[in-house]
C-alpha cells in the first residue's frame, strides 16, 4: 500500500440494500462515506454477518462498486457475495436499515494501469466483483481513494467471464455500462461460449492480442493456469488471491500464500496484508 | 510502563493516592455526569456542581478515580486488559483499530528461536461460537524479532509482554535470556502450551518440566515471568502449583483446546494439520471453570483469564472468578477495536457494583454450595 492510501478503521454502518442480482448472488451497498472515499479497486473489506457469537468471524469482500451521489461525492460502497456457507447465508438474510459491524479499507489494492494499452480481467466464480471498480479506474472515468489515471488511462477494458452456468453471471450489465467488454465462458454453455475462461484468453492471444496488463480473479487452478498463460505469453499479469480469512488485517496468519522472495525461495506471505493483488509471477504456484 | 506508586488501592472507598499511575481510561469528552472525578485527592461525584470540570480535563490520567491498576508478582499493568499472544500479530496491525497506550498490555504473536514456516492451510475454521486454528507458529525467528519487532513496540506506551517457545527447556532458557538482555520487554510469557508443535504442549502437560522450566527461565531472565498453561491436562491446578512453586509471576488460563473439525464428506479434517485449537466465546465457561478452579486452589499466585472474553461482562466475569487480569484473543479478529472498548467501559461497570478498584473484585466469586 502506499502513501495515498488511508489506513483501515473499523465502523458500524448502516444497509442501504441488500438486493439478489444473480442466483445466490448479492449486492450489499453500505451508507459509508469514509471507506467510500478512501478505498480503492482490489482493496476489500471484512464485514461481520451475524449477530452477537454465530457466525463469528467477518468474511472478506472486495469492492465492488463506489457509489457516489448527483455531486459526485462518495457516500457509499458495494460489495457482491455468493452464498456459500454460514456466514454469507446470514449476510443475505440482513435488511436495507440495519446496521453491520465493519472493517477496512484492507490490503494493498492494485496499482496503476498501463497508460494507452489495453487490459483483459480474467474472472472465474465470484471473482469479477473486483473488476467493476477497476475498470472504471483504470479507465480514467472514476477516481479511487483521491487517485485519478484520468491523464494516463488504459486505451480498453475487457472483461472475460467464467462461470458454472448462465443463471450464476452477475453484473454484466454493470460493467457494459462502466464501459468495460465482457465476454462469458460457462461450463454447460448456458451463455456465451461453453468452455474455460482460460480459453477466451488464449484465443485472443493465439489471435495476436497483447493486452498491456492482465488481472486475474478466481479459483486457484484457473489462477495458476493464466500465470502459466502470462509467462508463456510474456504478459503483465497480476492477480488478486481470495483466501480462506479470519481477521482480515493481519493478526491471525490464516490467509497465507506461497510467495516467492527476493533472493529466492518461498514463503508462506499474509495475502490480506501483502496482498490480495501480487504479481502472478510472484506466487509459487506449484506449492 | 511507568508504575509511580507500587501500591494497589484494594478497597479503598473513601480516598485515592493521587500518584500519577492511576488507570487512565477515561477518554477526552466522554465523561459522562455521576462519573466519579479526583479533586485535590479526594473523591467527589461530578455533577452540576462541576460544571467547571472542561473536558479536557479528564484526558489527565489522574481524573480517574477508579483504580485500574494490577499487580501479577512483579509486573504491574495500567490496567487489567491485554491483547493475547497470535491475536493481534506483532502488534502494529492492531495499532490500526485501538490507541495501544490505553491497554493494559499487548503480548505479539509466539517467538520462536529459529524462524518457522507454520503449517499448510488451511490453517483456520470457524466453528460454532469458535474459531479452530493450527497455524503452526509461524514466525520469522528470535533474532528477526529482537531487530525488527522489539524496536517498535518499545514505542506503543504499553506494557510489553514477550511471548516466546522454545523446542526444548535450554531453548526456552536461552531466548529468554536474550529476551531479558534486549531493552524493551516487560514481561515474558512461556508459551508451554500451544497445541500445534508438540514439544509445547509436551512441556505445559507435566509438572516436572513446567518446574524445570519455569526455575530455569526464572534465574536466566530479570523479568517477571508468566507462564500460558494448556487446559489439556487433567489437572490444571497441579500444573499452575508447579509453575507457582518454580517462581511464575502469574499463570495465564488458558490457552486454546484441541479439537477438529471434519469434512464428511471427504472423510478428511478440514484443518492441514488435522487438530487445531479451539478458541473464542464457545470455550467461555470452560476457561471460567480453570480460572476459579486454579484461584481457589492458589490464592496467592495471580491468574491471567483467557477464553472467549469479548464484551465488558466477560471481563467482570474473569476478575470475579479469580482473574486479576484478562486477555483479549479471538475477539481481536472479528472486532479489531475491543480491546481499548473494554478498557473505556471498565470503570464504569465497576463503578455500577460500588468498587473503586479492579483488586477488590478479583476473586470475589462465592461458591453456591
Amino acid at each position: 500500500m502506499d502513501g495515498t492510501a488511508a489506513g483501515p478503521a473499523q465502523r458500524l454502518v448502516t444497509i442501504v440494500e441488500n438486493r439478489p442480482i444473480a442466483r445466490d448472488t448479492y449486492v450489499l451497498r453500505l451508507d459509508d462515506p469514509l471507506t467510500a472515499s478512501a478505498i480503492r479497486p482490489g482493496q476489500f473489506l471484512m464485514i461481520r454477518p451475524g449477530g452477537e457469537n454465530d457466525p463469528l468471524l467477518g468474511r472478506p469482500l472486495a469492492l465492488y462498486n463506489v457509489v457516489r451521489d448527483p455531486g459526485g461525492t462518495a457516500v457509499g460502497f458495494e460489495v457482491v457475495y455468493l452464498v456459500i456457507g454460514r456466514g454469507t447465508r446470514a449476510l443475505s438474510a440482513r435488511r436495507a436499515g440495519e446496521r453491520l459491524s465493519i472493517w477496512g479499507p484492507l490490503g494493498n489494492g492494485f496499482g496503476p494501469p498501463p497508460a494507452g494499452g489495453a487490459v483483459v480481467f480474467v474472472a472465474g466464480g465470484i471473482g469479477q466483483t473486483p473488476f467493476l471498480a477497476l475498470g472504471g479506474w483504470w479507465l480514467g472515468r472514476e477516481s479511487c481513494g483521491g487517485v485519478s489515471y484520468a491523464g494516463a488511462a488504459a486505451h480498453s477494458a475487457t472483461l472475460l467471464y467464467g462461470v458454472r452456468t448462465s443463471e450464476l453471471a452477475a453484473g454484466i450489465e454493470d460493467f457494459e455500462r462502466a464501459g468495460i467488454a465482457v465476454e462469458v465462458a460457462t461450463d454447460d454453455g448456458s451463455l456465451g461460449r461453453r468452455g474455460y475462461v482460460t480459453d477466451l484468453l488464449r484465443r485472443r492471444l493465439e489471435g495476436g492480442a497483447r493486452p498491456g496488463k492482465v488481472v486475474g480473479c478466481g479459483p486457484p487452478p484457473m489462477l495458476s493456469a493464466l500465470a502459466r498463460m502470462a509467462r508463456e505469453y510474456d504478459l503483465d499479469c497480476d492477480v488478486s488471491l481470495e483466501n480462506h480469512m479470519a481477521c482480515g488485517y493481519g493478526a491471525c496468519f490464516s490467509c497465507v500464500a506461497p510467495i516467492v522472495q527476493q533472493g529466492g525461495g518461498t514463503d508462506l506471505r499474509r495475502v490480506c496484508v501483502e496482498g490480495p493483488v501480487f504479481g502472478a509471477a510472484a506466487v509459487d504456484w506449484s506449492a | 510502563m511507568s508504575s509511580g506508586s507500587s501500591a494497589i488501592v484494594a478497597g479503598a472507598r473513601s480516598e485515592v493516592i493521587a500518584s500519577g499511575s492511576i488507570g487512565k481510561v477515561v477518554r477526552r469528552g466522554t465523561l459522562s455526569r455521576g462519573r466519579l472525578q479526583l479533586d485535590e485527592g479526594r473523591l467527589i461525584r461530578h455533577d452540576e456542581d462541576r460544571r467547571d470540570l472542561e473536558p479536557a480535563a479528564v484526558d489527565d490520567p489522574e481524573a480517574c478515580l477508579i483504580d485500574l491498576r494490577v499487580k501479577l508478582g512483579r509486573l504491574e499493568l495500567r490496567n487489567p486488559v491485554l491483547a493475547a499472544s497470535g491475536t493481534c500479530g506483532y502488534i502494529r496491525e492492531l495499532a490500526a483499530f485501538v490507541q495501544l497506550d490505553r491497554l493494559g498490555g499487548v503480548i505479539p504473536k509466539t517467538v520462536t528461536m529459529r524462524p518457522r514456516a507454520g503449517n499448510a492451510t488451511p490453517r483456520t475454521v470457524e466453528t460454532p461460537a469458535g474459531l479452530l486454528n493450527a497455524i503452526g507458529l509461524d514466525n520469522d525467528g528470535l533474532e528477526h524479532f529482537l531487530e525488527h519487532h522489539l524496536p517498535y513496540l518499545r514505542t506503543v506506551g504499553t506494557a510489553v509482554v514477550v511471548n516466546i517457545a522454545g523446542e526444548t527447556i535450554d531453548e526456552f532458557v536461552a531466548m529468554a535470556e536474550l529476551v531479558g538482555a534486549a531493552p524493551g520487554a516487560d514481561a515474558v510469557e512461556l508459551n508451554i502450551s500451544c497445541p500445534n508443535v508438540s514439544h509445547g504442549l509436551d512441556l505445559g502437560i507435566d509438572v516436572r518440566s513446567v518446574a524445570e522450566v519455569v526455575t530455569r527461565v526464572r534465574r536466566a531472565c530479570p523479568l517477571p515471568l508468566i507462564a500460558k498453561l494448556t487446559p489439556n491436562v487433567t489437572d490444571l491446578v497441579v500444573i499452575a502449583r508447579a509453575a507457582a512453586d518454580a517462581g511464575a509471576d502469574a499463570v495465564s488460563l488458558v490457552n486454546t483446546f484441541r479439537g477438529i473439525a471434519v469434512d464428511w464428506r471427504r472423510c478428511k479434517p478440514i484443518l492441514a494439520n488435522d487438530f487445531g485449537g479451539l478458541s473464542g466465546p464457545a470455550i467461555k465457561p470452560l476457561a471460567l471453570r480453570a480460572v476459579w478452579e486454579v484461584a481457589r486452589a492458589l490464592p496467592a499466585l495471580p491468574v491471567i483469564g483467557i477464553g472467549g472474553i469479548a464484551n465488558i461482562d466477560d471481563v467482570l466475569e474473569f476478575l470475579v472468578a479469580g482473574a486479576s487480569a484478562i486477555q483479549v484473543g479471538t475477539a481481536n479478529f472479528y472486532d479489531p477495536g475491543v480491546c481499548e472498548r473494554l478498557v473505556a467501559e471498565l470503570p464504569a461497570k465497576l463503578e455500577e457494583i460500588g468498587a473503586t478498584s479492579v483488586a477488590e473484585v478479583v476473586g470475589t466469586l462465592r461458591s453456591n454450595r
